[in-house]
């Protein structure tokens, strides 16, 4: 099953399309990392998906449902981008909030979560540090014990250490839940660790949707001779090349083995990868192709 | 969620009750002196009495309580607050603040969440504006009597009755729209109070005479002492002194002397520099008033109309607030 699929997906405020032509699928169970640069498309990607903006074109289901709807509003948890919380309420509030306003909510477990991360009840939202406030957020959405997790950016205004915490607490809290996690960000290394899935969004269209182990295997880095004789055996696409006065670096997309003695092969990092796609100009066919591959881990 | 309905507006809520309790004290410990002093004068029993000139009396308790009679159309404001302080905010500030972002991606729809927060705001508004135009009809109704204009006088009309409650209702849908609408506080909470006086004073000073066709009383000019052709306390709309083909010969149910003087010979205008030239005999005056036929033309509403105008502001004003009711329902769904 999929936990969150589009096809067609678009939005235009005005006359700037924020999001054009988005298809994919998201199957459940997996952690997914939406990245793209401020202005991608992420948070209105995100918006549509739990129902607070509606797209101009397309359609787009989560869990089985259409965003918004009462059926799937308590099964979907969301944080936004810089977690709003009630300034007036204290923490407890901010508890009491989750519990009245949806149909079932782990009161114990959201207030087991504050005491184990010692972020006092009574401290009102207002006057909590930057990690603590991403902190409720998530204990809250993480309350409702939702089917599919989308968090906005919510590692953007953490110091390195909060974030490293704010993932590690993410991590234990859906671990065995089977929970899909939608998680979004600017930065490419916040993901790498925790996402088994790639999003790669850019001025509102994807250039790249895989698993990351899919990426890692069908990339590879070439260093080989600066004046190429014809195409190489095994490379479907090059995303990006460099070359010095000796020889020549090429990012490629693979499509069998290389073989070609005079090219020395290496890993692709994921960053390369992913910045390689956020680069490249025409991606359509990339996009196709990685669509594809995406199905084929749904099946 | 009546719970997060009732913490989210708790302050307000406090600190609107707290402003209307000392108004409530202070307007009966006022209202209990006032109406001591209405009834130890004998002005209360003086205005009773059919035909009595109770003009002394009357000129001492206005003069003595000139103060509170400027008080009077502050009450005016009453329901634009509930409109600035409860109305405007509600989703303006959450838009403000990205707090939307948080309520509505729970458990509850967005119609669901708009329609708690507004019943509860729109529940306690009603609850303090009754009360509080209650106490006012009560506690003004010496100050009413005594000014002899009546409880049907624009700014007294619409103190009491059900017309505050519709205003209030009003107030706070008008500023329910404009917070969603400018999704800013602040300057809702001001377009709150610009648009209800928009809608509010044109409709007092314009459009209320309408309501129903407005009567005319006539009376031979001089012997029309006051409106007691009319029964009741009506809402005097205009007075104009007529000729005897109905043209208007002076506004406001004066004398023009001007046009007296170029009709009847030795009537001259009186100075504007007193002692030059005698003011025009009074017996001449009438003769001419008699000889040309003028008459007092009094348009008004009848008192017995009070009701019946009260039910129709009310209603004007509920179809104005379903409106935005609905409106606001619109513009929620689409904001994200």
């Amino acid at each position: 099953m999929n936990a969150l699929e589009a096809s067609g997906l678009g939005k235009h405020y005005g006359k700037r399309w924020a999001l054009e032509n988005c298809s994919f699928e998201l199957p459940a169970g997996s952690i997914a990392g939406l990245v793209g640069p401020n202005g991608a498309g992420k948070t209105t990607l995100l918006h549509i998906a739990v129902g607070l903006l509606e797209q101009t074109s397309g359609s787009i289901q989560i869990l089985g449902e259409h965003p918004g709807d009462e059926k799937v509003l308590s099964r979907v948890g969301f944080v936004a981008q810089d977690t709003p919380l009630y300034k007036a309420f204290s923490v407890a509030d901010m508890i009491s909030f989750g519990e009245h306003m949806n149909p079932s909510f782990d009161v114990a477990f959201a207030r087991e979560r504050m005491s184990r991360l010692e972020i006092p009840f009574d401290q009102r939202a207002g006057s909590l540090s930057g990690g603590q406030r991403a902190q409720v957020g998530l204990a809250l959405a993480l309350a409702k014990r939702p089917e599919i997790l989308l968090l906005d950016e919510p590692l953007a205004s953490l110091d390195p250490l909060a974030r490293r915490e704010f993932l590690q607490t993410l991590m234990e809290g859906i671990v065995d839940t089977g929970v899909t996690v939608v998680l979004s960000s600017h930065l490419l290394t916040d993901l790498e660790r925790v996402c088994d899935h790639m999003m790669v969004l850019a001025r509102g269209r994807f250039r790249l949707i895989a698993e990351t182990n899919d990426i890692l295997k069908n990339h590879k880095l070439l260093i080989g001779p600066r004046e190429r004789a014809g195409a190489i055996s095994g490379v479907a696409q090059v995303l990006h090349q460099s070359a010095t006065d000796r020889q020549a670096t090429l990012l490629v997309r693979t499509n069998g083995p290389i073989i070609d003695p005079s090219w020395m092969v290496n890993q692709a990092s994921l960053e390369d990868v992913v910045l390689a796609y956020l680069d490249s100009r025409s991606t359509a066919d990339a996009s196709e192709h990685d669509l594809h591959a995406v199905r084929e881990v749904a099946r | 969620m009546i719970w997060v309905a009732w913490r989210q507006h708790r302050k307000q809520a406090l600190i609107e009750t707290g402003i209307m309790a000392v108004a409530a004290l202070l307007l009966l410990l006022s209202g209990y002196q006032m109406i001591h002093v209405f009834k130890s004068s004998g002005l209360a029993k003086c205005l009773a009495t059919a035909g009595a000139d109770c003009g002394d009396l009357r000129d001492s308790f206005t003069n003595h309580y000139n103060g509170y009679q400027f008080m009077v159309p502050l009450f005016l404001l009453a329901p634009v607050l509930f409109g600035m302080f409860f109305g405007a905010p509600l989703i303006a500030r959450e838009i403000e603040n990205g707090t939307h972002r948080l309520a509505w991606t729970q458990g509850v729809t967005r119609k669901r969440w708009m329609s708690m927060h507004a019943l509860m705001v729109v529940g306690f508004a009603i609850a303090g504006s009754a009360a509080l135009a209650g106490l006012v009809t009560w506690w003004s109704h010496p100050l009413v009597s005594a000014s002899g204009g009546g409880r049907f006088a624009p700014g007294i009309f619409d103190l009491r009755g059900i017309v505050p409650v519709a205003y209030t209702i009003f107030a706070v849908m008008l500023g329910l729209a404009i917070g969603a609408l400018v999704k800013k506080t602040l300057p809702a909470i001001g377009l709150t109070l610009a648009g209800f006086a928009a809608v509010r004073v044109p409709i007092t000073l314009f459009v209320r005479r309408y309501y129903l066709g407005a009567k005319t009383a006539m009376a031979p000019f001089g012997q029309f002492k006051g409106p007691h052709l009319i029964m009741g306390q009506p809402w005097v709309i205009s007075q104009n002194t007529i000729d005897r083909l109905g043209n208007i010969v002076a506004r406001g149910g004066g004398l023009n002397f001007d046009y007296l003087a170029t009709r009847c010979p030795g009537i001259t205008p009186p100075s504007p520099v007193p002692g030059r030239v005698a003011k025009p005999a009074v017996d001449a005056v009438q003769s001419c008033i008699d000889r040309l036929g003028l008459h007092l033309s009094t348009m008004y509403q009848p008192a017995h109309r009070f009701w019946t105008f009260q039910w129709i502001e009310f209603g004007i004003f509920i179809a104005l607030a379903l409106v935005l009711a609905w409106f606001v329902v619109a513009r929620v769904r689409r904001l994200a």
